[in-house]
């Protein structure tokens, strides 16, 4: 299977940037990330203590409406916990995400948004991690279906997850801490559960026996789960960026 | 801390005591801590500082009928929040929506006659009229909810402005819950019109072999022309929240539920003569809308003890360390706790939030129709089976204030 491709730093004016595209949907998302910025006129909104969260999507045909809204509001959420606002110089600034939907069908008026909702969530943390903004951990999702014969897709295209009889987004942290979880359709919990442990796969691979935690994770290999991917983006781009200094030794 | 606090104040030393309301106000974090955490020494139970257990939902009434010019309406209060919602119906005739003989033609094009019998089978629908379900509700939008708080229902929003990203964002959730439950039923909103059989006239303009087939057809039941859908009921589903306490979106799905549940549309006919849709006056023709099972949504809030956590640079323990943590804990003071139905002092407090709406079908099987999760890393599997199992207890709460109203 085709996996997402990814870069980084596409964008040389803002902070941070990232460019996202998932193979299955076929949706790409590019995403800039500035921060820590002065937002103006905001005084009342901002915390005196911690960073503002901003998040933006643009779709890619029409202006945003209450559906990016409320994806917006997902995402924010999700990162506010995650972005450590009150690292130094953070504190009453702003974290300002900005994602533009550049490729893929578009999604209309009261649509389910999952089967957008891992590539942004995906292209914000490439964007995040290129910006250099503090965070307590990373993280990854999947994007899992559940057919109306109650197989489970992994990854499902755009037709499979719009006649899956439910459709499950799972975000876990680079700590194994589930931080999302966005069902909707008609399922039961004991599904839930099997959607879970086959997204959790997805993103971190398949656990193993707790022995000696870190060596157990190096030595499975994290090629081809979304957590690898996002580490083997950020590291082939160190390796460019560092290209010079590199070769000199 | 509280007890102290809450023990009237000696008047011969009116020095350092505070009012509750006041400690409330100046240390809401402690205040709430306090109350959830008592002292080991006096027996009191674990409670918030409303007054409620942690797993305890606020007192819920329902009123349906309420608006006189909607064709269905409710006002829903949970606690101090209240939300009215209204339901009215406009006619979209199909020849206003500019790709309906397109759409027609190329949707899959089932005789009428067997969309019927497989809609009265009601639960059992098939692949294709999920479809044809969807193709009408979604693509025409013939739900259109919207939700308001511009009401000076919080000192937070402020009325007559615009839509806050809130208020946006909870329509859209409405919209979405009414899609993916399909609530509604498109053959509710549909008016059919059955242009008579004309008889042999037509069979005159064929030639002579296409006469012939055309007889051995005939002697088929069906011989009538099939129906076709002239115009449609679009349900504008208006919410206002009218006093907002928390935890905005149960009450507003709850008034949407009870008032399509009341909703009325009236009897509706193609009148050829006139070329339009003409409705009943009498009220005995009107007729209820019948929604497809009875979604309940339950919100819940995670409240974590540490409030210093966010200051210091803690490493974050990996989940097993911290699930391990926690069961060495149990039986202790637990570091977190699950609060249903947060209000508004609550949800200031609190991060991490969870939702989970569930329906029971004839055989009290719960059936989870959405679940969310978001805004933090304590709430595990576990955590979840417990709210969806809190959630299938509300559910039983909620059908009881609904059917009552």
């Amino acid at each position: 299977m085709v996996g997402p491709t990814a870069s980084l730093s596409n964008l040389s004016r803002a902070d941070g940037s990232a460019s996202f595209k998932c193979p299955t949907t076929g949706y790409k998302i590019l995403g800039s990330v500035n921060a820590p910025v002065e937002l103006p006129g905001r005084r009342d909104a901002l915390k005196p203590e911690e960073a503002t969260v901003e998040v933006f999507i643009k779709p890619g045909n029409t202006t945003a409406g209450v559906g990016e809204r409320y994806v917006e509001g997902i995402i924010r959420t999700m990162l506010q916990k995650l972005i450590l606002g009150r690292e130094r110089g953070f504190p009453r600034r702003g974290v300002v995400i900005t994602l533009a939907i550049v490729g893929g069908g578009a999604i209309a008026r009261g649509d389910s948004y999952l089967t957008l909702l891992p590539s942004l969530l995906h292209t914000s943390l490439l964007a995040l991690l290129s910006g250099a903004v503090p965070m307590s951990m990373t993280y990854s999702t999947a994007l899992v279906a559940v057919s109306k014969s109650n197989v489970i897709i992994s990854n499902p295209t755009l037709v499979e997850a719009k006649a899956a009889s439910s459709l499950h987004v799972l975000a876990f942290s680079s700590k194994g801490h589930l931080l999302l979880n966005e069902s909707q359709g008609r399922f039961d919990f004991d599904t839930w559960k099997t959607v879970q442990q086959c997204a959790h796969a997805l993103c971190r691979g398949v656990d193993l026996p707790e022995v000696d935690g870190d060596i157990a994770m190096e030595a499975q290999g994290d090629s081809g789960t979304a957590e690898g991917f996002v580490r083997e983006t950020v590291e082939n781009h160190l390796y460019r960026d560092y290209a010079w200094k590199i070769d000199t030794e | 801390m509280v007890t102290s606090a809450a023990a009237p104040a000696p008047s011969s030393r009116p020095a350092l005591s505070l009012p509750p309301s006041q400690f409330a106000r100046l240390q809401p974090h402690a205040y709430l801590l306090a109350h959830l955490s008592p002292p080991s020494t006096n027996n009191q139970p674990s409670i918030r500082a409303n007054g409620r257990a942690p797993t305890q939902f606020r007192v819920t009434s329902a009123n349906a009928g309420s608006l006189t010019h909607t064709n269905g309406s409710a006002v829903v209060r949970i606690g101090d929040t209240a939300a009215v919602c209204g339901v009215r119906a406009e006619l979209l005739h199909t020849e206003d929506i500019a790709s309906w003989s397109v759409s027609q033609a190329t949707s899959s094009n089932k005789s009428p006659r067997s969309v019927d019998q497989t809609e009265e089978l009601g639960e059992q629908d098939d692949n294709e009229t999920i479809e044809r379900e969807r193709a009408h509700i979604e693509d025409l939008n013939l739900l259109v909810p919207n939700l308001s708080l511009s009401t000076g229902c919080a000192p937070g929003f402020i009325p007559g402005s615009a839509p806050s990203s809130l208020a946006q964002s909870l329509s859209h959730q409405i919209l979405s819950l009414l899609h993916s439950t399909r609530l509604v039923r498109a053959d509710d909103l549909r008016i059919w019109y059955q242009p008579p059989s004309m008889g042999p006239e037509e069979l005159e303009r064929h030639n002579e072999e296409e006469q012939m087939d055309v007889d051995t057809a005939q002697n088929d039941p069906v011989e009538e022309s099939p129906r076709e859908i002239k115009a449609f009921w679009v349900l504008y589903i208006d919410i206002m929240i009218i006093s907002l306490a928390g935890n905005a979106f149960d009450a507003a799905w709850a008034a949407v539920l009870a008032a399509l549940r009341d909703t009325k549309l009236p009897k509706a006919w193609w009148d050829v003569d006139n070329e339009t849709v003409v409705c009943s006056d009498s009220i005995s023709d009107a007729r209820k809308l019948s929604l497809r099972g009875l979604p309940v949504a339950s919100s819940f809030a995670v409240f974590e003890a540490d409030a210093a956590a966010g200051w210091r640079a803690v490493v974050i323990p990996e989940a097993a360390e911290m699930k391990a943590q926690r069961l060495a804990r149990k039986g202790g003071v637990s570091e977190r706790w699950l609060l249903a139905d947060p209000d508004g002092y609550e949800e200031g407090l609190t991060q991490e939030r969870a939702c989970v709406v569930v329906d029971k079908d004839t055989d009290g099987k719960v059936i989870i129709l959405e679940m969310e999760k978001n805004g933090g890393w304590t709430i595990d599997t576990e955590d979840l089976q417990q709210l969806v199992d809190l959630s299938s207890q509300r559910w039983e709460d909620m059908k009881r204030i609904l059917d009552e109203c």
